[in-house]
């Protein structure tokens, strides 16, 4: 899509006036513009942390754990079975009337569409419905299989895909993020690496750490769940590969 | 907006706020529960010393290399897809927003928190020109709604209470709600969903800028800067010039040290990494990206070795909570965007065209160093604060506000039931002050750049005591530098040299 003529004027203008803005910077630190890679005296974190790493089932264990302090809700599961009909239990017991999930093989194989035949189910793909944002946005649940999680902070982490849309995890009440237990890491840095991996071959546009329910103080120190995004989150940790 | 208009010095502003007993008590239980949070939160990860000395020495290094990192950044980000403007001041930052503006022909902008937006001003200029701008942090939007500023980086509405913040959503829900939060949560939710899925823009501020991957980076905890760079077809990002980090590795420290410093948590809520506007497939995220770097005034920090460091600032607002002259008297004492210890350096050093009136924030702090005992990127805060000092009385701002009759102000107000008895027995003409327009008509002239406080009652003696002991730290500032902070400065910047 061409860029309305504003915008491309606007373009033009900071592609003009960049080399002043950086060569003013250079100036104010007393030497010539630097193009070439500097060296880091240090990059990323303490030795220390680096080396800690927990087996996985410290990890599985820490990042539920984690996960429940912060607010959320964490089961295990041996088999995907397991997790469908937990699903089904959740969603029938709290009468949920509109679901939405993404795209993915493991959610397939676990057959939930089957288990909530009967509820209002949307699916995030490549030729979704137009109103896709509004079915988020009035769905009860919400679906994903994480990419990611990380066991240090309880943090669950999703990329955003034309399968896998960044309102699944954010616009309905309840959010269910599925987690097979291998993506569980001890610390935030692995993700790091592995995101500065796609560096190269192009990143998703949306890469989010959530770690728990939405939540606000903001009103006379009194915590509030759920102002924005998802005020009850579930992660489920599925062992099964 | 009024918020910012210095028509008052710093020591009628802390004035007020002392009178405040609402905001003097939550000021204080907010800061001490963030500050016993941040304890055990830094104990639970250990090392807190070596953590902080890595994001101080990153912050350096980027910093010593901003023109490369950020230039870098630029690259990226328009590799992704994503526009850069380039604003030397906030006059710029606004015309690049209004231009587009008209290019999407936007009716309306939702908002997360941003501080670079407060210094541009831009919800007034959006304003002007017929474009509705709402603000959906919690905090901001009760703010908004009150026609106020942020008083605190992180918590802006910490001097609201929630019969205040009850009145201010009755008004514009149209019915009476009660003073009871998870009401008001519930309604400030529903009102701000409609407005994410009305509104043309969605605009942002930015944690941090990843060089790299060209990624900018939201730390949030309710959700709502997910909901502005997820939901609206065009973004908008004010970034700081400073932002920038090289590398996601880099963004592990800063992730470990902001919300740890800032609220206790060992990471927000939600931490999104945003790389350019939407793939070409993605059904949702932002169509067009533009992030607007600003510079206003922070280049002129580059090469000095008193002030470069106040650039490494993480905004984490741990100095705000451990500095006992804002725990005293709050954030609007400080007059303009930021506040506490960080807010004392910034001021001034942000608005050199206007040292006039902003040299003296730099004297609301007493030199007890516990801001930078406190910061995450350790910046020499109370050497910085020394320096402005010393440049104020060199360029002889100093006896500027004394002209300007504070001194017998300071003398009438130290004393509750003196500056009582003027205002009852209308003595006030009599009075110093009144030259210079400020008690006119009784509290009259007070309540237009004190609109911030809900009830003019006098608290005697919490007032006079509380006056009295932050008038003591006010009035070290024209004593001479005790020779060991001197010492030790002098050093500093020696050594400071020498790494550049
Ligand atoms: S100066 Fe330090 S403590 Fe204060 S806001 Fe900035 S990073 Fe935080």
């Amino acid at each position: 899509m061409k860029p309305h003529p504003l915008i491309e004027q606007l373009d033009k203008q900071a592609r003009e006036k960049e080399g002043v803005f950086f060569a003013h910077i250079a100036n104010r630190l007393g030497r010539d513009r630097i193009t070439e890679k500097p060296v880091q005296p240090v990059r990323g974190v303490p030795d220390f942390w680096r080396e800690y790493n927990l087996g996985e089932q410290e990890r599985i264990e820490l990042f539920m754990r984690n996960w429940e302090s912060l607010g959320g809700t964490a089961k295990r599961f041996a088999t995907k079975e397991e997790i469908a009909a937990f699903i089904d239990e959740l969603a029938h017991g709290m009468s949920a009337k509109q679901i939405i999930r993404a795209k993915h093989g493991l959610l397939e194989e676990m057959k939930v569409d089957e288990k909530l035949s009967d509820l209002d189910m949307t699916i995030w793909e490549k030729d979704s419905p137009a109103d896709l944002l509004a079915k988020a946005a009035g769905a009860d649940i919400g679906i994903t299989v994480v990419d990611f999680a990380v066991a240090h902070t309880g943090s669950v982490v999703v990329t955003s895909s034309p399968e896998k849309g960044r309102s699944l995890s954010l616009l309905p009440t309840i959010f269910i993020a599925i987690v097979p237990a291998g993506v569980i890491k001890t610390k935030m840095g692995e993700v790091m690496r592995e995101v500065t991996k796609w560096n190269q071959n192009g990143m998703p546009a949306g890469i989010h750490f959530i770690s728990g329910p939405s939540r606000s103080a903001d009103i006379e120190n009194d915590l509030t769940i759920g102002v924005h995004g998802p005020g009850i989150v579930y992660a489920l940790v599925l062992d099964e590969k | 907006m009024s918020g910012f208009n210095p028509t008052s010095t710093l020591e009628e502003r802390a004035r007020v706020a002392l009178n405040d007993e609402f905001l003097r008590n939550a000021v204080k239980y907010t800061t001490e529960k963030l500050r016993t949070n941040k304890k055990s939160a830094t104990d639970e990860l250990g090392n807190w010393e070596d953590w902080r000395d890595r994001g101080r020495m990153i912050r350096l290094h980027t910093i010593a290399h901003l023109d490369y990192y950020l230039s870098l950044f630029v690259e990226n980000v328009r590799k992704a897809g994503g526009y850069v403007h380039f604003a030397k001041d906030t006059k710029e930052a606004v015309d690049i927003t209004m231009k587009i503006m008209e290019a999407k022909k936007a009716k309306s902008v939702v908002k997360s928190k941003s501080m670079v937006s407060e210094e541009v001003h831009i919800n007034h200029a959006l304003e002007e020109n017929d474009i509705e701008v709402v603000e959906t942090d919690l905090g901001e939007y009760i703010i908004q709604l009150a026609g106020e500023t942020p008083s605190h980086i992180i918590i802006p509405a910490i001097h609201k209470n929630k019969q205040q913040v009850a009145d201010l959503f009755s008004a514009e829900a149209g019915e009476t709600l009660p003073p009871v939060t998870k009401t008001l949560a519930g309604f400030a939710r529903s009102k701000l969903r409609e407005k994410f899925l009305e509104a043309d823009i969605g605009m942002t501020g930015c944690n941090f800028a990843i060089a790299e991957s060209g990624s900018m980076v939201l730390f949030s905890n309710e959700g709502n800067a997910r909901m502005v760079s997820t939901v609206p077809k065009t973004q908008i990002t004010f970034m700081g010039m400073e932002r920038i980090i090289p590398s996601f590795e880099d963004l592990e420290v800063m992730a470990s040290l902001l919300p740890r410093a800032a609220t206790g948590q060992k990471l927000t809520v939600y931490m999104s990494a945003i790389n350019g506007p939407k793939r070409s497939e993605d059904s949702d995220g932002p169509e067009e990206m533009h992030i607007i770097i600003l510079d206003n005034g922070r280049s002129q920090q580059l090469g000095d070795p008193e002030f470069q460091e106040v650039l490494n600032c993480i905004r984490c607002g741990a100095c705000l909570n451990a500095c006992p002259v804002y725990r005293h008297v709050g954030g609007h004492t400080y007059g303009w965007v930021y506040s506490g210890p960080i807010g004392a350096v910034l001021t001034p050093v942000l608005n050199l065209d206007n040292r006039e009136q902003w040299g003296e924030v730099a004297n609301a702090s007493t030199l007890c160093g516990a801001c930078h005992e406190a910061c995450p990127v350790k910046i020499p805060l109370h050497d910085m604060l020394v320096y402005i000092r010393r440049r104020n009385v060199e360029e002889g701002i100093v006896k500027k506000a004394e002209q300007l009759g504070m001194k017998g102000f300071q003398i009438v107000a130290s004393n509750h039931r003196l500056f009582r008895s003027v205002l009852r027995f209308g003595k006030v003409a009599q009075l110093p002050l009144v030259k210079n327009g400020m008690i006119s008509s009784k509290l009259g002239p007070l309540k237009a750049w004190n609109s911030f406080r809900h009830a003019p009652a006098l608290a005697p003696q919490s007032f006079r005591d509380s006056w009295s002991e932050l008038d003591q730290e006010l009035k070290q500032t024209k004593n001479e530098l005790p020779a060991d902070i001197k010492q030790r400065m002098e050093e500093i910047v020696a050594k400071r040299g020498k790494q550049r």
